[in-house]
C-alpha cells in the first residue's frame, strides 16, 4: 500500500497546486470571453465532483443530478430576472405574453435576492433529502435508483416545458441584467465571477474530500462495497445514503446558481437527459473514485467539446462515444487509474522494506 | 431468572413450508449456548430473525426485557447484538484495518460522522482485537486477498470491534486449523466473563469444549435443551443428528 497515490499528505499537496494553477489564470488570460468560458468548466467540474462523490464514494449512480442543477439554475434565474423588475413594471414580459396579469406566489419570494439565492440552493437540497429518504428507506438502490432519478429527471423537464407562462416554457428565462448582489454587480465576463466559481469548486472540493476522510466517508464506502453488511453494524444505510445523496444535491444546485450567473439563461435544456448523462460520463472517464480525477474528466471533455466539436461537428458525438467505450473497456476505474497504476511501478522500484518517508507524519485531514 | 436473549414461540413460513415452528429458548447472560442441528433444521433462520434479517410470522423475541421483533437491523445491532455470518461477510475491498474501524460503530449518527476524524479509544481497540485475531500483520491489507480462516478471524474481530453484549456467531471455525479452533475455544472462553454467546456450529468437539447450555433444534422446533452430557445421552438427539454423525 506504500503507493504515493494513496498517501493523504501528497493528495492535499496535489490539491494545493491544481487550485493555485486555476487560481492563475485570469492574470494571464485577457479576453474576458475566453475567460467566462473556463468559468463554465469550473461549473461542469462542480457537476464532475457531485458525482464523483455520489457514484464513487456513495456507490449511488445518480443519472438525475440535472435535477438539483436545474431546479438550482431555475432559482437563480428566477432571482436574476426579479432584479431586473420595477415597481412599475413588475411582471416579467414573458409572463405578460402569456398573458399572466399577476406575478405568481411561487415567484414572490425571489423578489428579494438574498431569499431567490437561499431557495435557488435550499429547495433542490431539500428535493434530494425528501426523495433519496424515501427512495433509500424503501431500499431502492443500484440501477433500480438510478432508473428512478431518470424518471424523476424526466417528469421535471416535462413540468417545466409545459407551464409556459410560470417558466418561459421552452425559451427558458433569459435575465436581462447580470446579477446584482450586496451592492456590487457580477459581470459574467468578469476576473469576479471566475473567483466566485473558483471559490465554490475549491470550497465545494475541499468539504468533499474531508467527508470521504471523515468517519462518515469510511462508513460510505463500507455501504458501497457491501450496504448489507454495514446495517448489522448499526448503521442506517438508508440515512449514510440520503445524506451523501443530499450533499451532492447542494453541490450541483450551487453549480446550477453559478451557471445561470455565467451564461444569464437557463432552459429545459439544462434538465434534459443527455446532460446529466454527460456528468456521469465526465465522471467515468475521469475517474469516478478520484474527485480530482472528475473534475479533470468534465475539463477534458467539455474543453475538447468546444475546440474539437467545431472542427468535427456530427463527428464529435461518435468520437466522445467511442472514447467513453475504450475508457470504460480498458480502465473501468477512468483516467485516474492510469496514475495510480504509474504511481504504484514507480513505488515498487523503491526497497519496501522501509516505511513511506511521509508514512509517520500527521495528516491534514485529521 | 430470565435470559437476556428470550424466543417466545417463534414460527417463520416462506409461502406455505414452515421453516420456524413455534420455536422457543432463551440465551442466560454470561453463558455460551449452542444451537445445534441437522442441516435445514432452522439454525441460520433463527439468527436471521433475531438480527432483523427476516422478520418472524409470529412470536417474539426479546433482548434484555425489550422486544426487539422485527426491528431494522440497524437498530437491533445498535441494541447491543453483533453477528458472524455462516459465509464470512467482511468488505472486500477495503482494508483489514478499515474494516475493524468500520465496525467500531459506538457512533452511527451520519451527521456527528461528518465531523468526525479520529474516533476515542480506537487505537486501542483495534490493537487489542488485531492481535487476538492474529491480524496484525495484514491490517494494510485488502479483505478481499485473506484466506478462508483469515477472513473467519476478521469477522469475529469486526463482532469483537462492536463490543456487543449478545454474539452470534453463525459457524465460526468453519475452515480454521486444529490449532486455530483451539485458539477459538480459549478466545470464546474468555469473552463469556463480559459478553453472552450464542454460537451455530457442527463440530461436536468444539461444541463440547465451549457449551454451557447446549440447544438442539430439528425441523424447526425444539428438539432438546441442557448440558453436553445430557444432549449427548439424549435419544433423539441421538436419532436425528449425533447418530447421523457416528455413521459418517
Amino acid at each position: 500500500m506504500g503507493n504515493l497515490y494513496h498517501n493523504k499528505l501528497a493528495q492535499w499537496i496535489v490539491y494545493v497546486v491544481f487550485f493555485a494553477a486555476l487560481t492563475i489564470i485570469p492574470m494571464t488570460v485577457s479576453d474576458s470571453f475566453l475567460l467566462n468560458q473556463l468559468a463554465t468548466y469550473g461549473v461542469y467540474g462542480m457537476l464532475a465532483l457531485s458525482i464523483s462523490l455520489c457514484w464513487g464514494f456513495g456507490g449511488i449512480l445518480n443519472l438525475g443530478q440535472g435535477i438539483a442543477f436545474g431546479l438550482g439554475a431555475y432559482g437563480m434565474a428566477m432571482t436574476m430576472q426579479m432584479q431586473s423588475q420595477t415597481e412599475s413594471n413588475p411582471i416579467p414580459p414573458f409572463m405578460l405574453n402569456n398573458s399572466l396579469d399577476h406575478l405568481p406566489l411561487f415567484w414572490q419570494p425571489f423578489q428579494s435576492a438574498a431569499l431567490g439565492l437561499l431557495l435557488a440552493v435550499a429547495v433542490p437540497t431539500l428535493f434530494c433529502a425528501a426523495f433519496g429518504g424515501i427512495m433509500f428507506r424503501a431500499r431502492v438502490s443500484g440501477p433500480f435508483f438510478a432508473i428512478m432519478t431518470l424518471a424523476m429527471l424526466s417528469a421535471f423537464y416535462t413540468i417545466i416545458l409545459d407551464r409556459q407562462p410560470y417558466t418561459g416554457g421552452v425559451n427558458g428565462l433569459t435575465p436581462p441584467s447580470s446579477f446584482q448582489f450586496a451592492g456590487v454587480e457580477v459581470d459574467p465576463y468578469s476576473p469576479t465571477a471566475y473567483w466566485v466559481v473558483l471559490c465554490l469548486l475549491a470550497g465545494a472540493t475541499v468539504v468533499a474530500k474531508l467527508i470521504t476522510q471523515s468517519s462518515f466517508g469510511l462508513v460510505t464506502q463500507a455501504i458501497r462495497d457491501d450496504s448489507e453488511r454495514v446495517r448489522f453494524l448499526g448503521y442506517s444505510v438508508a440515512g449514510y445514503e440520503t445524506v451523501i445523496y443530499t450533499i451532492s444535491g447542494l453541490i450541483a444546485a450551487l453549480a446550477g446558481c453559478c451557471w445561470v450567473m455565467l451564461v444569464q439563461y437557463v432552459s429545459p435544456a439544462q434538465l434534459d437527459v443527455s446532460f446529466s448523462l454527460s456528468m456521469v460520463i465526465w465522471a467515468a472517464i475521469g475517474g469516478r473514485y478520484s474527485l480530482l480525477g472528475s473534475i479533470l474528466g468534465a475539463f477534458i471533455i467539455q474543453g475538447a467539446q468546444s475546440y474539437l466539436g467545431d472542427t468535427f461537428l456530427a463527428t464529435w458525438l461518435l468520437i466522445l462515444g467511442g472514447f467513453f467505450i475504450v475508457v470504460v473497456r480498458f480502465l473501468p476505474n477512468g483516467l485516474a487509474s492510469l496514475v495510480e497504476a504509474g504511481l504504484g511501478l514507480f513505488e515498487r522500484r523503491r526497497p519496501t522494506s522501509s516505511p513511506a518517508p511521509d508514512g509517520g507524519r500527521p495528516m491534514p485531514a485529521e | 431468572m430470565s435470559g437476556l436473549l428470550e424466543i417466545r414461540n417463534l414460527s417463520k413460513s416462506f409461502d406455505a413450508t414452515k421453516v420456524i415452528n413455534d420455536f422457543s429458548m432463551e440465551v442466560v447472560e454470561g453463558t455460551i449456548c449452542c444451537l445445534v442441528g441437522p442441516n435445514g433444521a432452522g439454525k441460520t433462520t433463527t439468527m436471521d430473525l433475531i438480527t432483523g434479517r427476516i422478520k418472524p410470522t409470529s412470536g417474539t423475541i426479546l433482548f434484555a426485557n425489550d422486544d426487539i421483533t422485527a426491528k431494522h437491523e440497524h437498530l437491533i445491532a445498535r441494541a447491543g447484538i453483533g453477528r458472524k455470518f455462516q459465509v464470512p461477510a467482511v468488505l472486500r475491498d477495503m482494508t483489514v484495518e478499515q474494516n475493524l474501524e468500520v465496525a467500531y460503530s459506538r457512533q452511527t449518527n451520519p451527521f456527528r460522522n461528518l465531523f468526525k476524524f479520529r474516533k476515542e479509544g480506537l487505537k486501542q481497540k483495534l490493537d487489542e482485537v488485531a492481535t487476538l485475531a492474529g491480524l496484525t500483520d495484514r491490517l494494510k491489507e485488502r479483505a478481499g486477498i485473506l484466506s478462508h480462516g483469515e477472513t473467519q478471524w476478521l469477522e469475529i474481530g469486526m463482532v469483537l470491534m462492536q463490543e456487543p453484549r449478545l454474539l452470534l456467531m453463525d459457524e465460526p471455525i468453519a475452515g480454521m486449523t486444529e490449532g486455530e479452533i483451539e485458539k477459538a475455544t480459549r478466545i470464546f472462553k474468555e469473552l463469556r466473563k463480559s459478553a453472552t454467546l450464542l454460537v451455530v456450529e457442527h463440530d461436536m468437539g468444539f461444541v463440547r469444549n465451549i457449551a454451557d447450555v447446549v440447544v438442539v433444534m430439528h425441523m424447526g422446533s425444539l428438539l432438546a435443551q441442557g448440558s453436553i452430557q445430557e444432549i449427548e445421552a439424549d435419544r433423539r438427539v441421538r436419532d436425528v443428528y449425533l447418530g447421523e454423525q457416528e455413521a459418517v
